[in-house]
């Protein structure tokens, strides 16, 4: 079980950390989501123990960790609202430059800097 | 008391976020807000600093069981410095007009977010709280909605939220090999952890902590976002949300994991001066005011991260003062960059001098508790960095000042009086430290006894 975990925690993380170097914005969320979904899967794991669940638990029987869950859930929704803000940043970045592309968003960025460094001469 | 600081700012930011924040009057209730939570931190400061600690254990379950929230001079010290900033920088947004609905609220989320984080003992909701103030603090670098201001947010966000989620993956590690969220059970039960698996933990923490500070290797998101943001919102991330990273060195390298700090306080002093050097050099050559001001962030960082790694009473005192006061310096600084008036030159220079370390401004004793540390570990090549270190933050604020002052980029009309009145009045509070450091040299030492006691 531990292995199974473990696998998926490292494909998922490094999908992400794949995506995450593409130069497009929506790449970017996607992998940022797969690794707040192997951050997720981690801490299900960190206490992995078999049993019931522990709603209304008899004497003498084993349940499982319910802390593990409760944090996971929380983590799930934090990781649900972060990525609404993150695909409306994107939506919005795109609504002002009319591109998604990180290569030419840098490129404008150049553009300003190279202003100012005219401004400055000029003074 | 301890429920109430949290709580004002926290209802108060429920409430504002549902009326339009760009009225006068709703602003205004959002200063008035963040001031009674300003008020309600000094008044606990106080009564922690005077008669110990005070904890509130949450559904009043046994200590142990129920979350905890616990006062400390370590945490108010952090808590009290943070509300201050937002505090400042908030009231100089809504003087110089809100432009955004959610801005005022965006702001008290922010500040619920960082009391709280100061203000707990457990390390999950240390998380929560950490990321309620990081999705504000998101959502605020892109206030004005220029395309520049929002790549920089997206990269901001986008790397902020990496190191989160390498900090939530340590917190699962160090639930999996504690069996415990309460700080102090985890300090105590670390210690007989398998050292590799404390290791692991304390880099992977060590890294997050780092993304949020601005650390040399993982200062690269800084200065676009600090550049592009407006002046209120690049004071609030540098004076009170990079506090997040100093505190999270602090609590979790020093009160946490002090065996593991030890073993690593090479590399930290190794990185703290990579960044002086590099924030000093970028900071001298670069032309404008912010992006002068974001460079010294990074170098300014490294100092906190030096009187870490040197360590012991002497050490940690250091660093939280030194972490005090450039926050202080870094809200007064980002605040007059854009107010013309000689007054707000006069504050300017204040500031400078404090970055610099001159008397009779506060970062005077920022500087001689780091002389203390570099002599206390007693290394010469130390304390002459730190000198070489506040000499050269002396040539790049003055070229600054020459520039905009002198050479009449920012002469002219003069902004409103109130507008004035924001930047003065911090530089009024960093003389006034600078006369009379008792105070905070006093919460320097009882925060660094505290984590003494709890790694021994």
């Amino acid at each position: 079980m531990t292995l199974i975990f473990s696998v998926a925690i490292g494909v998922l993380f490094g999908s992400g950390a794949f995506l995450l170097l593409k130069p497009d914005l929506f790449r970017i969320v996607v992998g940022l989501v797969l690794i707040a979904n192997a951050a997720n899967l981690a801490l299900m794991a960190s206490g992995l123990g078999r049993g019931r669940a522990p709603i209304h638990p008899l004497e003498g029987e084993r349940v499982s960790d319910p802390l593990v869950q409760a944090m996971t859930i929380t983590a799930l929704v934090i990781g649900l609202a972060v990525t609404a803000l993150l695909l409306s940043l994107a939506y919005r970045v795109y609504a002002s430059s009319r591109t998604v592309d990180l290569d030419e968003l840098s490129h404008a960025e150049a553009r300003h800097e190279a202003e100012l460094e005219r401004e400055d001469l000029s003074f | 008391m301890l429920v109430a600081s949290l709580g004002v700012s926290w209802i108060a930011a429920v409430v504002l976020a549902l009326v339009d924040g760009r009225r006068r009057a709703v602003a205004w209730a959002a200063v008035a807000a963040l001031g009674a939570a300003f008020v309600l931190l000094a008044v606990l400061t106080g009564l922690v600093a005077e008669g110990g600690d005070r904890e509130q254990v949450a559904g009043g379950w046994p200590a142990g069981v129920g979350i905890t929230l616990r006062a400390d001079p370590l945490g108010t010290i952090f808590a009290l410095t943070s509300s201050g900033v937002l505090l400042a920088a908030l009231a100089y947004e809504v003087i110089a007009g809100v432009r955004s609905r959610m801005f005022p609220a965006l702001v008290l989320f922010l500040a619920t977010g960082l009391t709280g984080l100061f203000l707990t003992a457990d390390v999950f909701s240390f998380y929560v709280f950490f990321e309620l103030s990081m999705i504000a603090a998101y959502v605020l670098s892109t206030y004005g909605d220029e395309p520049r201001q929002l790549a920089a947010g997206f990269i901001f966000a986008v790397v902020n939220l990496l190191g989160s989620f390498l900090f939530l993956l340590g917190i699962a590690a160090i639930y999996h090999v504690t069996g415990t969220l309460g700080m102090d059970a985890v300090a105590e039960r670390i210690a007989n952890v398998e050292p590799s698996a404390a290791i692991l933990i304390a880099v992977v923490i060590f890294v997050a902590f780092g993304v949020k500070l601005g650390l040399f290797p993982f200062h690269f998101w800084l200065p676009t976002v600090y550049t592009s943001a407006t002046p209120g919102v690049a004071a609030m991330l540098s004076g009170a949300v990079a506090n997040i990273g100093s505190y999270g060195i602090l609590r979790f390298g020093a009160g946490i994991l002090p065996n593991e700090l030890e073993l690593g306080a090479v590399v930290l002093i190794i990185l703290g001066t990579a960044s002086i050097v590099y924030g000093a050099l970028q900071a001298t050559s670069r032309r404008t005011a912010r992006e002068v001001l974001a460079y010294s962030a990074i170098g300014q960082a490294g100092y906190v991260l030096i009187a870490v790694g040197v360590g012991g009473a002497v050490g940690y005192a250091a660093a939280v003062v030194y972490a005090v006061v450039n926050s202080l310096n870094k809200t007064l600084l980002f605040l007059s960059v854009e107010v013309r008036g000689w007054l707000v030159g006069a504050a300017f220079a204040v500031g400078a001098f404090s970055v610099a370390g001159v008397p009779p401004a506060a970062g005077f004793f920022g500087k001689v508790e780091l002389f203390r540390a570099g002599i206390d570990a007693d290394s010469a090549a130390l304390v002459l960095l730190i000198f070489l270190g506040g000499a050269l933050s002396f040539v790049y604020m003055f070229q600054i000042y020459q520039r905009d002052f002198w050479r009449g980029a920012r002469s002219g009309e003069a902004s409103p009086a109130a507008l004035r009145a924001v930047p003065v009045a911090i530089a009024v509070l960093v003389v006034g430290l600078g006369l009379w450091p008792e105070p905070l040299l006093a919460a320097g030492r009882q925060a660094a006894d505290l984590l003494l006691e709890a790694s021994r």
